[in-house]
């Protein structure tokens, strides 16, 4: 694979790149790149802190708001309404939270007339010893809500939520 | 070392008839010469560099991998952006690499606080420090305008998000809710008013 270009040969004009370093520099880049890759793909879902927290005063409640308000227990969701004060309870439907049903029930709330125009919601969990709500369980309610299109999710403390249900 | 007969040779005892160049009818027998075509191999390999190479512009080098830290999955496909990065493991709390605080200490405090202080010193400091960073204008001018449109209430494009008060966490997918809750406010009273949970995608 030389280059037979050569002085004496004058019937030649065919021309032999030598791409045998070629071959090796791209064997070499490939085998670097993919060792080094990243093959997992990372993505981000944005939050606004919201609510009060225990170390603050009385949040000022906005009465002509009305909010919608996600609560992510062990065994149960509530979605509520603040100031109509109406809540949804979606019981847990075997070892797993039952996800379609808060999906559809956020999606009636955002095709209601309170929410068609407006893309905000807040969420909280309340975890305890004997019964913890994991992380996976927040970000799966919040990727839900954000999928139906509230994508202003705000993640609030459980005491601080606008529509808290009272056991 | 005894001289002994060669053995079977390729082209000779071995015919690879298929790669003999058939240059005419009496060649085959004489010809020894092979040309592999290396084209194919040759486009098969820019492509596969050329892929990897994109692969390689992701953001993912923003997020440093813990070791057992599993991330929560989800459908969103925003992109990460710089940001000072608060780790959860199933142990331990850090920030920007330096041990804060243990899990089970964060969790066994039911202190009225409601915060992480430890945490919350150092969030502090980085806020306070961001701000100036804005105010002076040390940020691409992308972001700066990011700032001024935050200001007029007009949502930011993903990953070109106003840096003052921003922050990333990247926790683990078991890490208990009331932990996430202590950072949020812990966050939140940091004046970190903006927080990217960092995700893996489905």
């Amino acid at each position: 694979m030389g280059a037979a270009l050569g002085a004496g040969d004058k019937k030649s004009v065919n021309v032999d790149l030598n791409i045998v370093p070629f071959i090796d520099l791209m064997s070499c880049l490939t085998a670097f790149l993919l060792v080094t890759a990243v093959w997992v793909n990372i993505a981000q879902i944005n939050i606004q802190p919201k609510g009060k927290s225990r170390d603050q005063a009385q949040v000022q409640q906005d009465d002509e708001h009305v909010t919608l308000s996600v609560l992510v227990q062990a065994d149960r969701i509530w979605v509520g309404l603040s100031r109509v004060n109406e809540f949804q309870d979606i019981p847990k439907k075997g070892d797993d939270q039952d996800w379609d049903k808060l999906e559809s029930t956020l999606k009636e709330h955002k095709s209601s007339t309170f929410f068609a125009d407006r893309s905000d919601l807040e969420i909280a969990a309340e975890s305890t010893t004997a019964a913890p709500v994991k992380y996976q369980d927040i970000i799966h309610a919040m990727d839900l809500a954000v999928k139906v299109g509230f994508v202003d999710v705000g993640l609030s403390d459980p005491q601080g939520l606008a529509a808290r249900p009272s056991l | 070392m005894p001289v002994q007969s060669a053995g079977p040779r390729l082209y000779r005892s071995i015919k690879f008839k298929h790669l003999v160049r058939h240059a005419g009818s009496s060649a085959e027998s004489r010809a020894s010469n092979i040309a592999l075509n290396l084209t194919p191999f040759v486009d098969m390999m820019t492509i596969l560099v050329t892929f990897l190479l994109m692969v390689f512009s992701s953001d993912t080098t923003l997020l440093v991998a813990q070791k057992g830290l599993e991330l929560p999955i989800a459908q969103a496909h925003d992109t990460l952006q710089q940001a000072p990065v608060i780790i959860v493991t199933k142990s331990e709390i850090t920030y920007q690499g330096q041990l804060v605080a243990t899990v089970d200490s964060v969790l066994r405090d039911d202190s009225p606080g409601f915060k992480i202080d430890a945490l919350f010193e150092r969030l502090d400091a980085a806020a306070k420090k961001i701000r100036e960073d804005v105010a002076m204008g040390h940020q691409p001018k992308d972001l700066l305008r990011a700032c001024e449109d935050a200001k007029q209430n007009i949502r930011a494009q993903s990953g070109k998000i106003c840096p003052d008060g921003l922050a990333i966490l990247q926790a683990d997918e078991s890490t208990d809710a009331r932990l996430v809750n202590k950072i949020v406010n812990t966050a939140k009273a940091a004046g970190f008013d903006n927080l990217l949970f960092a995700v893996k995608n489905k």
